[in-house]
């Protein structure tokens, strides 16, 4: 290999307790495409965002041909030309896509002091080219396509390459994973011809994808790098192995303590709508059940999700719970009729991270702890106390705030506010994001007792495997419509294929 | 474990400054002017901070939840005329007319600011315009004097209990209610909740809305005791009486240690403030410093306590 364009060297980050990144090293080759692959919560995002400038690591340091490379910003990355395409894009949707393309360079078409639009738009037409879209530079961001708005975040970080001299790195997290496949030929396609010029990390989920586009590839776990190897010489199931770090056993979802649930059904969707989201989705959910919902991303899958908690009300359809008729206008609706939401975005919506962590546990259900209509914290204490030793809560102490929680601790109080409020359908949206091996099992664990105790659970999963290996059956959701119902009884699990098939 | 540690001792330094600041304040200004150490002008400053706390504890409330009232001052004005016109008309009633018209302003900017979604500081500015405007036309534009023999009603105002005037008695028992209410009533925590993750309170069940009109109407109600206080001490009613104690009130809340970004503080807090402001606005008249230039000082001030409180971690843009 010549000498890396780009190289991290013992990089650790730390976010309060949780450890992101574990003395990672990664050299980047100048015109190599170096692919990173990485379950949920491996670092592959941190890593990124490190190299991309938009944070900083706790310790260790980044090269640059060999000579030390600190980046504070963004901007001084772009300066040593390291341009990213962002997993959640990062275009401003209310400007052109002109604007947004040089978005911060302005100064570089200033005639007089004012903006030389014509220079500007002109610039932009040649760099939206080099990823072949045609589109008029002044069309506002918003009436773009969310691939469209892909290639244009492409076009964004190509557009370094007139600006510095040297060779450009290119950071790509998951830039497959909206995209139509045709559309991913032309990623790839333009990839392969920029090569000459310039270096590529490509993070995605999709293996096959990985192999196809790399030279090299990372495999990341937990924090960690735990293999580097040429694409030419691994396959997409040695890579699937080296990521999950465990031969694939069943019971890491606690597959024995997965009972046949009862007869007795506690939620059901009759044809059920969202319009312009999904439609005639029907389903049932019986009592100490999980109802695993597949589908990609604009199946209509989150959405569905998002109803049964009252987020985004049907228009059409109906639900019921315990046999009586339900339209849930808020949360707050839902929450009464006892269901429970677990949500993939737990900092934001699963946890008030700067009240302690009784307050959030009484959250859902104050009432239980109200005396003549006034707060007990005396009740209050006690039932938190015998949550945290019940769920064993890694804390200082009842008062403690949950900022200070790791993400694994933070999902237990999560689930117990629902257990606190009497929750007896759970509403699981990616319950073991951004956690670790060891805290996906105690999630996994408590799911299957609360199984056990009559709970029902839909649960929308970040792993296929995941959802086959936690549910008792499964429905897959594309375009809005459900293209199947399987069944994944303990002992005879479909395969990951058998989802797939129905997914795209 | 280990970096928790210092955060913490941050936090109970903020928390614990407005205190500190207090009593240094006070014993600066007795170090350079020996007769503030007195029963009087400790009298004075507690009848200055009456009404400040007590608007400060309805802001305290709407601020605790992350948004703002900017229409105080003209509730409280209107509820001076009302009482000015109406108790000497029809006695006690008059009283329970003008805290109507605290509470029904206070509905009527909590229904603006959480149906129309419009933003609470633009929501309350233009119920202040309107409130503002109620009263000018039911005064006439002009001071409402209470007459000689209707003084008998506001005796609860102006009396005393051994030495306490009865407006600093009733100001301590409402804040006290007003603590008890912040601390342990189902409303008290809701609004911790929505201040410091309002998403998070939403998808716990919280009627989110409805806790954001509450806390308007509490606001809207302790302004309208304010202008009862305020007519009963001055013995009339205007529509501009209580102008100049918003941006006072504000800052009271603010100095106290209430964050102005919702989640962090509370009634004990407003009450430090409201003592700060209050030492400050007398004890720079005992120093001599000139009526104007304490504006400066206060603005200064302001800005200067928003800095200290705002956590940069909690808020990385400021808009």
């Amino acid at each position: 290999m010549t000498r890396a364009r780009l190289q991290a060297v013992g990089l650790s980050k730390t976010f309060g307790v949780t450890h992101a990144l574990k003395d990672v090293s990664v050299d980047i080759g100048a015109n190599e495409v170096v692919g990173l692959i990485g379950e949920n919560g491996a670092g592959k995002s941190t890593l990124m965002r490190i190299l991309a400038g938009v944070q900083q690591p706790t310790s260790g340091e980044l090269r640059s041909d060999g000579e030390r490379l600190q980046l504070l910003s963004p901007l001084d990355a772009a300066t040593s030309g390291i341009g990213m395409v962002f997993q959640e894009q990062s275009l401003l949707l209310n400007i052109s896509v002109a604007e947004n393309i040089v978005l911060g360079h302005e100064r570089a078409f200033l005639r007089n002091g004012f903006i030389d639009w014509r220079r500007l738009h002109a610039e932009a037409r040649a760099q939206l080219a080099k990823v072949g879209l045609t589109i008029d530079p002044s069309t506002r961001t918003a009436d773009l396509s969310f691939s469209a708005r892909q290639m244009v975040e492409l076009a964004k970080a190509l557009a370094l390459e007139d600006r510095i001299a040297r060779d450009l790195v290119i950071l790509l997290d998951e830039p497959t994973s909206v995209l139509e496949s045709a559309d991913i030929e032309v990623l790839f396609a333009r990839v392969r011809a920029l090569k000459q010029r310039a270096s590529f990390v490509f993070v995605s989920h999709r293996l096959d994808e990985v192999l196809a586009i790399s030279d090299r590839v990372y495999v990341m776990r937990d924090g960690r790098v735990v293999a580097s190897m040429a694409a030419a010489d691994t396959t997409v199931s040695e890579l699937h192995h080296l990521m999950v770090g465990r031969e694939l056993h069943a019971e890491y979802y606690h597959e024995s303590s997965q009972q046949p649930p009862s007869s007795e059904v506690v939620l059901e969707a009759d044809a059920l709508s969202a319009a312009g989201h999904y439609s005639d989705v029907s389903f049932s959910l019986r009592r100490g059940e999980v109802l695993g919902v597949a589908g990609v991303v604009g199946s209509g899958r989150e959405e569905l999700v998002r109803t049964l908690f009252g987020f985004l009300p049907q228009t059409s359809g109906t639900l019921r719970i315990n046999g009586e008729h339900v339209r849930f206008q808020s949360p707050a609706a839902a929450v009464e009729r006892g269901v429970g939401y677990v949500p993939r975005e737990r900092r934001l919506e699963g946890l008030v991270m700067y009240l302690s962590i009784a307050a959030n546990l009484t959250l859902a259900n104050l009432g239980s702890i109200l005396w003549y209509g006034l707060i007990s914290r005396k009740r209050e204490a006690v039932l938190a106390d015998h949550w945290i030793r019940t769920l064993s809560v890694r804390a200082a102490g009842a008062d403690a705030l949950c900022l200070s929680l790791s993400g694994g601790n933070q999902q237990k109080v999560v689930l117990a506010k629902w257990l606190v409020a009497g929750s007896r359908i759970l509403i699981l949206d990616h319950p073991t994001r951004g956690l670790d091996v060891g805290a996906k099992a105690d999630v996994y664990r408590l799911v299957r007792e609360l199984g056990r105790e009559g709970v029902a659970v839909i649960l929308a999963a970040d792993t296929l495997e995941e959802l086959i290996g936690m549910s008792h059956r499964i429905i897959v959701m594309r375009d809005g419509g459900v293209t199947a119902r399987i069944d994944a009884p303990a002992g005879a699990k479909p395969a990951q294929i058998e989802l797939i098939g129905h997914m795209v | 474990m280990t970096r928790i540690s210092p955060i913490l001792s941050v936090s109970t330094a903020r928390a614990s400054a407005p205190g500190l600041f207090l009593a240094v304040l006070v014993a600066g200004i007795c170090l350079r002017v020996p007769e503030f150490a007195s029963a009087r002008s400790f009298l004075a400053v507690l009848s200055d901070a009456a009404p400040l706390a007590l608007l400060a504890a309805g802001l305290t409330f709407v601020i605790l939840i992350g948004a703002i009232d900017l229409s105080v001052q003209s509730v409280a004005s209107l509820s001076s005329v009302i009482a000015a016109l109406l108790v000497p008309r029809f006695g006690p009633i008059g009283f329970l007319a003008a805290i109507a018209g605290g509470l029904a302003a206070g509905l009527f900017s909590g229904l603006t600011y959480v149906t129309l979604r419009v933003p609470s500081f633009i929501a309350t500015l233009a119920s202040s315009g309107v409130v503002t405007g109620v009263a000018l036309y039911i005064s006439n534009a002009a001071t409402v004097t209470i007459d000689e023999r209707s003084r008998v009603y506001f005796d609860w105002i102006n009396g005393s209990i051994l030495g306490v005037p009865g407006y600093i008695i009733v100001t301590a028992a409402i804040l006290a209610i007003c603590a008890i209410v912040q601390n342990y009533t189902p409303f008290g925590r809701y609004s911790l909740a929505i201040g410091s993750g309002e998403a998070a309170a939403w998808a716990a069940g919280v009627r989110v809305g409805r806790q954001k009109v509450y806390a308007l109407v509490v606001s809207g109600l302790l302004a309208a005791i304010v202008g009862v206080i305020l007519a009963g001490r001055q013995l009339s009613g205007s529509p501009t009486l209580a102008n100049e104690l918003l941006l006072p009130s504000i800052a009271a809340v603010l100095v106290g240690g209430t964050a102005i970004t919702g989640g962090v503080g509370g009634i004990g807090r407003t009450l430090i403030g409201a003592l700060i402001v209050s030492v400050l606005r007398i004890g720079m008249t005992f120093l001599g410093i000139n009526i104007f230039a304490q504006q400066i000082v206060f603005g200064a001030f302001l800005i200067l306590a928003v800095g200290l409180t705002i956590d940069p971690e909690k808020l990385p843009f400021v808009k």
